[in-house]
């Protein structure tokens, strides 16, 4: 893939919900939201456009635990960031064969929130001790969580407002 | 030539422990040995862990920035942008001119003192203890420049939403000029110190190499990666702050072994002192600090702020729902890819290649542990 | 004879040894005191610091200090270790270092004992090392001493090889085994390192890689190894090792002297029958001073490239330089 439209035609085809944000107000480019299933087909596409993946994390909704994937490549500019819900077992496919920088991430992923990866070879704790597993630490009370709405923007996106006034 | 091992001898397992005077900081690598080849070597990490990203969703903005600072001691002032740049993203807010060149001029200066430093560690793992001194005398020139404005010598906390807490003055500008004149005339004798002396070359020539498809895998940047020709640094391809008014190369090797991840470094010394010195010569007056709100209550939203750390690419993703405190705050460190890279890497090494691989690396353990 | 030895009078030549042990062991414990000492002070030089500096005038009494700490410290035996092998690889290693010094000859009238083959007895007793080495690795059940006795062992027999082929080469001239001999054939200035440079060089390489010091250092590498076979030794015990080493590279340095340097030759001295003792320290003590040079300045060799370096660079050209001398000799 050359450029970020052929990105995002080739995203359109899976098919999977791509938005196109402003880089000055989110740093990325592209808000991409999935269904597990459709992930692994996803990586595997960006395996071959020259994309490297950045991290793997997880966050903790009213509507259950979405895991992102964020993506950048080494060639042009497109950074994106990928949202899965996790099925309703708590599991997701791993793509640590896809990415194996993914085998990391998804490890500590798995110890702060718990998120299952399907197939990934070696699921143990990362960072927290071995008799953690438990602890899951990421995971938040019921009276601090919030739906995708309490975390999105409100106001259309604007310029943010420079620090000092120009005079004319 | 890295020598490899055949199979099938008996093994035994050595364990490279949290102690270890080769793992930079506390990092354990349980290591299937036969004979002197490393078979399989597995890091096992979270010796140093101490879940920063839920002590962010506990504390307020401001409260968070010793943290930034702690993750990774070497490049303090660069954790330090991030954070605040990911915290004015979110809320919308710009730093002044003045404040962004003198952020530059610190985190330049903060890049320049963990490559030395990085220098003297790699060579003093393959045995020479004497480059170390050497390059801490100049890191502590360094170090003596940033102490005066910020008030660390290490894990600065110096940043703040909408600027910097103190301004420098034209004592700190007349000093950074003489060290980078001083380090200038240096730099030919760690060339021929260290880059001539064959016994180094012969460590480190064509030990570790990897291909520019190995590093995508795992996610690599940084020196590593500019070490196997992708000239990817964040600084030119998503370019934040004044970086855009500098001009600087990317400096690239095409071989991928640690001499290239070491020459790329010892390279990007040499331009982080030619940014050093663009900034210095465009250094705007003004305020240092943006009319921010005392109590700034940040918006429902998320944004990024990636930033080039002397190891890769560090990228904030903040989350905020409105209140005092983030949701969510994800840290991505640069050496927690490059580690990943080991097991791969680094199975039916010699065990001395393995440390000279682990000292181009150049990792710093606390950053990977969070 | 019998009965004057009955009375208890000591024959003189007995004395004689006694003394010359004696003053052995003496010079044993000056040169580890002096050479430590040089070893911090020249490092803190090359390294663009001061040394020791606090204790005693320039820090001269900085070994003296040392001494006590370390005999002062508490003697831990690991509890999983060869009790018997884990005591007894200091003094193996430390015993030996004290007999060669009695056959070296310090002037022509300063000398415990001229044997006919004091070379090869030298040799034989510094060989010993490689022993307890060995026994020091193995006892302390551990595997990063282990380890470094390994890489210790083959590299001491590798390297044992260039140096005997070099050795033969003066001795082709010389034709003694003697050490006496070995330093008046080369009096008048005609020394052996003017007539074979390239036999210098190599035996100072290996003497380098016997005695286990950098850019060779790789049983004792700190950065890999913590401290290689040495790691489980405190107190007493790793005094005693370190003595050893300093001993080792004193012997080296003094063959390398009697056998190259003209031994003790040197312009004429008042009393020069004993004080040309005092060119034979100065230019062993020029040797040693290079050693710590070469020590801080370099990274340490990688294993198997310093086995490559033994076999396919020091054996070959020591075997033709040895062809060399006999067939010059013969002409």
């Amino acid at each position: 893939m050359e450029s970020k439209d052929s990105v995002i035609a080739a995203f359109k085809k899976i098919p999977v919900t791509v938005e196109e944000v402003q880089f000055a107000q989110r740093g990325y480019h592209l808000e991409i939201t999935l269904e597990a299933g459709q992930l692994r087909a996803f990586a595997e596409l960006l395996r071959t456009g020259n994309f490297y993946l950045s991290f793997v994390s997880g966050l903790h909704l009213a509507t259950g635990i979405e895991v992102s994937y964020q993506f950048a490549n080494y060639g042009f500019p497109c950074r994106l960031l990928a949202n899965v819900g996790v099925d309703a077992d708590n599991s997701v496919p791993t793509i640590a064969d896809i990415f194996q920088g993914a085998n990391w991430h998804e490890r500590e992923t798995k110890d702060f929130y718990g998120v299952i990866f399907r197939d990934h070879p070696n699921l143990k704790p990362l960072l927290l001790a071995e008799d953690m597993e438990d602890l899951k630490p990421l995971l938040k009370k019921e009276k601090t969580l919030k739906d995708r709405a309490g975390i999105s923007r409100t106001e259309p996106e604007a310029q943010p407002t420079p620090a000092v006034k120009e005079d004319a | 030539m890295t020598t490899r091992a055949e199979k099938g001898e008996q093994r035994y397992v050595l364990n490279m422990g949290p102690q270890h005077p080769s793992t930079h900081g506390v990092l354990r690598v349980i290591l299937e040995m036969e004979g002197e080849y490393v078979m399989d070597p597995q890091p096992v990490l979270g010796y140093g862990h101490r879940m920063h990203e839920k002590m962010a969703e506990c504390r307020s903005w401001p409260n968070f920035l010793p943290n930034a600072a702690r993750m990774d001691y070497l490049a303090a002032l660069i954790y330090n942008h991030g954070y605040v740049g990911v915290v004015e993203r979110l809320a919308g807010i710009e730093a002044t001119p003045r404040a962004e060149y003198i952020r530059v001029i610190t985190s330049e200066l903060n890049r320049l003192q963990s490559h030395l430093l990085w220098l003297g560690v790699l060579v003093l793992d393959l045995g020479a203890f004497t480059p170390i001194m050497y390059t801490f005398e100049d890191r502590e020139k360094i170090l003596d420049i940033l102490e005066d404005v910020t008030g660390s010598r290490l894990t600065y906390c110096y940043m703040r939403v909408g600027g910097v807490v103190r301004d420098i003055d034209d004592k700190f500008v007349e000093r950074t000029r003489e060290y980078i004149k001083w380090q200038r005339s240096r730099m030919p004798m760690y060339d021929k110190l260290v880059t001539g002396n064959i016994i180094f070359r012969k460590r480190i020539e064509q030990i570790g190499e990897f291909s520019p498809d190995m590093a995508r895998r795992y996610g690599l940047t940084g020196p590593v990666l500019r070490g196997t020709g992708i000239p990817y640094d964040i600084r030119r391809a998503e370019p934040y702050s004044v970086y855009p008014e500098f001009d600087f190369e990317i400096p690239t090797e095409t071989s991928g072994d640690c001499m290239a991840a070491y020459l790329v470094r010892v390279r990007e010394i040499e331009q982080s002192l030619r940014i050093l010195e663009q900034a210095l010569d465009k250094l705007p007056d003004g305020p240092f600090m943006a009319k921010v709100p005392k109590k700034l209550k940040l918006p429902a939203g998320d944004a990024c702020y990636t930033v080039e750390s002397p190891r890769g690419e560090l990228v904030y993703h903040l989350i905020g729902d409105g209140s005092d405190t983030p949701y969510r705050m994800k840290i991505r460190v640069p050496s927690f890819s490059n580690l990943s890279l080991l097991p791969e890497l680094c199975s039916g090494m010699l065990l001395s290649d393995l440390c000279a691989c682990m000292g181009s690396l150049d990792l710093v353990i606390p950053e990977i542990d969070r | 004879m019998s009965a004057v030895m009955n009375t208890g009078f000591l024959p003189p030549e007995l004395l004689r040894i006694i003394f010359a042990v004696v003053c052995a062991i003496v010079i044993v414990f000056g040169n580890a005191v002096v050479m430590g000492y040089l070893e911090r002070k020249l490092a803190g030089r090359f390294q663009r610091r001061p040394g020791p500096m606090e204790v005693g005038f320039h820090g001269i009494l900085q070994l003296a200090v040392d001494g006590v700490k370390l005999v002062g410290k508490q003697l831990i035996v690991p509890k999983q270790t060869d009790k018997v092998l884990y005591r007894l690889a200091p003094i193996i290693s430390f015993a030996p270092a004290i007999m060669p010094l009695v056959v070296i000859p310090f002037s022509p009238k300063l000398q415990g004992r001229d044997f006919d083959v004091g070379l090869i007895f030298i040799l034989a007793v510094v060989a010993i090392n490689v022993l307890a080495i060995l026994i020091a690795g193995w006892s302390s059940n551990n595997k990063y001493s282990l380890l470094g006795a390994m890489r210790s062992v083959a590299q001491n027999v590798a390297y044992e090889i260039p140096m005997l082929l070099t050795l033969l080469s003066v001795i082709l001239v010389t034709g003694t085994f003697s050490l006496r001999g070995i330093v008046e054939a080369q009096s008048g200035g005609a020394w052996f390192i003017f007539l074979m440079p390239v036999a210098f060089l190599i035996f100072f390489a290996a003497t380098l890689a016997e005695t286990n010091r950098a850019p060779f250092d790789l049983p004792e590498a700190e950065s890999e190894l913590t401290a290689g076979f040495m790691t489980e030794f405190s107190g007493m015990g790793f005094s005693l090792f370190f003595m050893a080493e300093y001993t080792y590279m004193f012997i080296a340095c003094s063959l390398t002297v009697i056998l190259f340097l003209g031994g003790w030759s040197g312009p004429p001295l008042p009393y020069g029958e004993y004080t040309s003792a005092l060119w034979f320290f100065a230019k062993v003590y020029a040797l040693l001073l290079t050693m710590i040079w070469i020590r801080w300045t370099f990274p340490r060799v990688r294993f198997d490239q310093l086995l490559n370096f033994c076999w396919k660079y020091l054996v070959p050209f020591s075997l033709v330089h040895l062809l060399v001398t006999a067939v010059v000799l013969k002409l």
